[in-house]
């Protein structure tokens, strides 16, 4: 009761403040006017009579104040007080302010864009019901560490009713092409067990989700929209139910649409747009083998709700139990790993993944980390020269009474105030840059949204900025001497005496980090070099290529009929000389793994390898060389003997020798069907020049009439350019069927370049965050050069007036500039050499679901020099103008004035 | 909430509960007041007087209210709440407990 009345006294007091202060003016009037009464009465005359009063009563201004302090509402009002006063301030001096938000707001915009990416990916929370009952349940890899099931060991996990009263399995999401009747387009595909949404505990949005029934091999396949995917691509048309579009070429019957608070099975901002039935990955070009129980681990994710009472230890204990069982009944499949059970609240994506994401976003956040770092050392800069420019004002103000404290305080408040000003800034450039983002047609949507979570990362970060940033410099302009600033002359004392000032050091920093990115943009641009000048082993500008999809066009039984029409026609335009048939693009390969023939022990022979589609004329096209035995052609027909043509490193890998002809292999797992190698290719690349990291692939190529897909790219090699084929090849398409969709059409360069936009992305990234930093540490030496000679004007115009000339006042200035950023530019630079020798000495780090091996780079010194000049450059800038003013200086206005 | 820190200003607190018991009085009155019935032996320091007033009023010991003075002006009234009665009558034997304890010591030695 006591503490309320408190508080509402409080509050009252703290919003009725101006009838408060009137109320007590009038109340200590009251007092001296009665009190002047008294001794008016007492025979005093009027005037003695004020004045006595006045004095017993002591200073009026002083009795105000204590009165307010002793209400306890006196640091509200200070705040309030010195919050008005640090937002006038700021207002008068706009152009300070202006140029504050903007460095603060750019440094924290870069990192709330970065953070609220990270958001979606580790922080944003999941919907599910009663999350705590839910599991995640992994089938073990080498090593024990949880990797993914085999969709029979989910059919094993489920057959535990016991422990769970519910349990579904999803696959990994995959990009699929669909059409709603327009041109085919990208989007994401998620394959779930029916059980999917009654385990999570969901409903779905509109219609229904898909019935056990649904998912079988030979079921008509139904999909439920994605919610993102009815609102965004189907205008939120509640009539879908029923309607059929195609994905993946196939005709399939929408039944539902998915919760609108579900984005897709894995938790990191990918949005999935078709969630369809498990056994649908048959009928859209899957092979059947991949339900089956193999030696590798399947890629299927196993969620279960537990029944009531269940603890995860007990499930844990269950499905321990289960993986000896398998390992006991299918000795040559399991190995024994066993199986992992994990609360899904724990998990985002997968056990393994999230420790590396981690990782990553701990990087990412590390390294724009630094741009906030150069904006706020680059905030205290400017509060710095400015607080220095303020001595006077900050002198008087000690001189009649303020304390130091309260001056510390006023300084904080404006620089919390500009800090959160610029965060504000920044909130609203993170938003823009996310709402480009998702502008951009991306072949996956991922949810980047700002939520409250990224605005009080933003907020806790200005906050942060504003006191930590502000204090320093708060502290130090306030530490003055009086007698020296309040005579005339104070500025006379030289301010380039301290080399290592505080100004100075900030300075430093913001070069040296700034030559930091920079330099890492010369480790991105080197990865984009050393891809460009892989040898890739085929021929690339003469060659052109074009993707389509016939399942959008054709029926399935003409695809054969229309592919060779497809070819006949490419191979009659002017000037090819050769052209085939693959599926993707061109040299893109899918890892696979396979079984050669004579090994004793299947496990050691058993490894990684990288498979290739290829029509007749493929190796002719491409102009990969036959080191031995014959290419593929028209004999490799469907029903003719299986062979395949490998190249030189798997051969030498599998078989011990390059000429392996007549050496057989197998897919493992899936059907024992021996392939015959017939051929052995020269070593070639891949058509992904940004996979540097491991370089020499196992390759082999299979004749694609042998497979059950069909071909979707035409590739040719032309004796007139590659672009003009471009676009014949589109006519010709358009000819054959004007129906088929074109997917990709572009010259082999142009892939090349394409596969280099990972690396290329990086580069850009740090270009922008390294431009970014040294633009600001720029802005930052300029003010601190422009400082100094407007300080040191009475000095300069001394030594003019004594005969110096314009060019070593130029020189003066010049050298301290120099000094600074050759300072930063070696520290910075150094601290590179040193992340490169670390990179260099870095263990690879391999694990079962992702392989990182760092990029191995090297210090290269010609990189070094120009970020050198650069930054230079910029130095050079930043010193122009102030220089300029000195040198242009007119000594006796100097010597008058200043 | 009771201040015990400062005798002095615990005095004053004191002697200005004590004062407006009986009827609500204005600042001016409180200090004139005290005086007299101390036979000026106490002098209130006027400036100390308001600080004391709004700190007594914001602990809501006593409240405050506007009302006419005896000539005829609007003066801020102070009287005891009923928290305030509590307050004074253990701030009273506290304080009799204190001077008997420091009188006792005085004349012992």
């Amino acid at each position: 009761m006591r503490t309320w009345h408190l508080a509402v006294a409080k509050l009252r007091s703290v919003f009725f403040r101006g009838r408060r202060e009137a109320d007590l003016g009038e109340e200590l009037q009251f007092h001296l006017d009665r009190e002047t009464e008294r001794l008016v009465a007492a025979g005093v005359d009027l005037h003695h009579a004020r004045l006595q009063a006045r004095r017993s009563f002591g200073g009026v201004e002083v009795v105000k104040e204590e009165s307010r302090d002793s209400r306890g509402t006196a640091f509200i009002d200070h705040l309030a007080r010195d919050t008005r006063h640090a937002a006038r301030r700021l207002v008068r001096d706009w152009r300070f302010t202006v140029a504050a938000v903007a460095i603060l707001g750019l440094g924290i915009g870069v990192n709330a864009a970065i953070f609220s990416v990270i958001n979606a990916v580790l922080f944003r929370p999941q919907t599910v019901v009663n999350p705590e009952t839910l599991v995640d349940i992994y089938q073990n890899g080498p090593g024990g560490v949880a990797n993914l099931s085999t969709y029979p060991a989910y059919q094993d996990m489920a057959a535990y009713t016991d422990i769970f009263a519910g349990t579904a399995a999803t696959f990994i999401p995959r990009p699929v092409t669909w059409s709603n009747g327009a041109a085919p387009r990208q989007g994401m595909g998620e394959h779930t067990t029916a059980t999917y949404l009654d385990v999570l505990g969901l409903r779905p949005a509109l219609g229904r989700w898909f019935t056990t029934a649904e998912d079988a091999l030979n079921a008509p396949p139904v999909v439920v929209l994605g919610y993102r995917a009815w609102t965004t691509r189907f205008a939120s048309d509640r009539s879908v139910v029923g309607r059929i579009i195609r994905i993946e070429g196939v005709p399939v019957t929408i039944v539902g649409v998915a919760p609108e608070n579900h984005a897709a099975s894995v938790n990191f901002g990918v949005v999935t747009d078709f969630w369809l039935p498990m056994r649908t990955l048959v009928a859209l070009g899957a092979p059947p083998g991949m339900f089956q129980r193999g030696i590798v681990e399947g890629g299927f994710f196993v969620k279960a709700r537990l029944r009531p009472g269940v603890t995860v230890a007990r499930a844990q204990a269950a499905m321990t139990a289960l993986g000896v069982r398998l390992a006991r009944e299918f000795p040559k499949e399991d190995k024994g790993a066993g199986i992992s059970v994990y609360a899904s609240r724990d998990v985002r994506i997968h056990p393994q993944m999230d420790r590396i994401l981690t990782g990553l976003a701990i990087a990412l956040l590390a390294i724009v980390g630094l741009v906030l770092a150069i904006a706020c050392s680059n905030l205290a800069t400017l509060l710095l020269v400015r607080g220095a420019a303020r001595v006077k004002e900050v002198s008087v103000r000690l001189a009649v009474g303020g304390t130091r404290a309260q001056l510390v305080r006023h300084l904080l408040t404006e620089s919390v105030l500009l800090a959160l000003a610029g965060g504000a800034a920044g909130c609203v450039l993170a938003w823009w840059t996310m709402r480009w983002l998702t502008t951009l047609d991306l072949p996956v949507v991922i949810d980047f949204g700002l939520d409250l979570r990224v605005l009080a990362f933003a907020l806790a970060l200005s906050f942060v900025t504003g006191i930590v940033f502000g204090l320093a410099p708060a502290l130090h302009s306030t530490r003055i001497e009086l007698w020296q600033t309040l005579r005339d002359d104070g500025d006379v004392r030289a301010s380039g005496q301290r080399w290592f000032s505080l100004k100075n050091a900030l300075v430093v920093f913001q070069v040296a980090v700034s030559v930091f990115l920079l330099a890492a943009t010369g480790l991105a641009l080197q990865m984009v070099a050393a891809g460009r000048e892989q040898r890739v082993g085929y021929a690339v500008d003469t060659v052109a290529m074009l993707e389509t999809d016939m399942r959008y066009a054709v029926d399935a039984a003409d695809t054969g009929r229309v592919s060779t029409e497809i070819l006949k026609r490419v191979a009659a335009i002017p000037g090819v000389e050769a052209a085939t048939l693959t599926r993707g693009l061109p040299m893109e390969t899918a890892g696979m793994l396979i079984a050669a023939e004579g090994a004793a022990d299947g496990s050691r022979q058993v490894g990684e390898a990288a498979n290739i589609w290829a029509g007749p004329g493929f190796f002719e096209t491409m102009q990969i060389p036959l080191l031995y035995g014959r290419a593929l052609d028209a004999r490799d027909r469907e029903g003719a003997p299986r062979v395949a043509v490998v190249n030189e490193a798997l051969a030498r890998r599998y078989f011990g020798s390059v000429n392996a002809v007549g050496r057989r292999f197998r897919l493992e797992p899936g059907p024992p069907e021996w392939m015959t190698i017939v051929g052995v290719a020269r070593n070639a690349w891949t058509n992904d020049l940004g996979d540097i990291v491991d370089p020499v692939p196992y390759m082999f190529f299979r004749p694609i009439e042998q497979s059950r897909i069909t071909p979707t790219t035409v590739v040719a090699r032309t004796t007139l350019g590659s672009a003009p084929l471009v676009r014949s090849l589109q006519i010709e398409l358009r000819r054959v069927n004007e129906r088929l969709p074109v997917l990709t059409a572009k010259t082999m360069r142009q892939v090349l370049e394409d596969s280099l936009q990972a690396a290329q992305g990086m580069a850009a990234f740090f270009t922008g965050l390294g431009v970014l930093g040294l633009t600001l540490a720029g802005i930052g030496l300029y003010a601190v050069v422009a400082f100094a000679v407007a300080r040191k004007s009475r000095e300069i115009g001394i030594r003019m007036a004594l005969g110096a000339g314009s060019q070593q006042v130029v020189w003066s200035v010049a050298r301290d500039v120099a000094a600074l950023v050759a300072a930063g530019t070696a520290v910075g630079l150094g601290l590179w050499v040193v992340a490169v020798l670390v990179m260099r000495v870095a263990p690879v780090q391999t694990s079962g679901v992702a392989n990182i091996q760092l990029y191995q780079p090297d210090v290269d010194p010609l990189a070094m020099l120009v970020i050198a000049a650069f930054t230079a450059l910029v130095g050079l800038a930043a010193a122009y103008v102030p220089a300029r003013r000195a040198a242009r200086l007119d000594p006796l206005v100097a010597l008058r004035h200043y | 909430m009771s201040d015990q820190t400062d005798l002095l200003q615990g005095t004053l607190d004191l002697l200005i509960m004590h004062t407006i018991t009986l009827e609500p009085l204005h600042g001016w009155a409180i200090a004139q007041r005290i005086q007299q019935i101390s036979d000026e032996m106490l002098r209130v320091q006027q400036g100390s007087l308001y600080p004391a007033l709004h700190r007594l009023e914001h602990q809501g010991w006593i409240t405050a209210e506007w009302g006419a003075s005896d000539n005829n002006r609007r003066a801020r009234f102070y009287s005891l709440t009923r928290a305030g009665r509590r307050q004074l009558t253990t701030e009273v034997s506290k304080w009799e407990r204190l001077s008997a304890g420091v009188n006792l010591v005085l004349h012992r030695t």
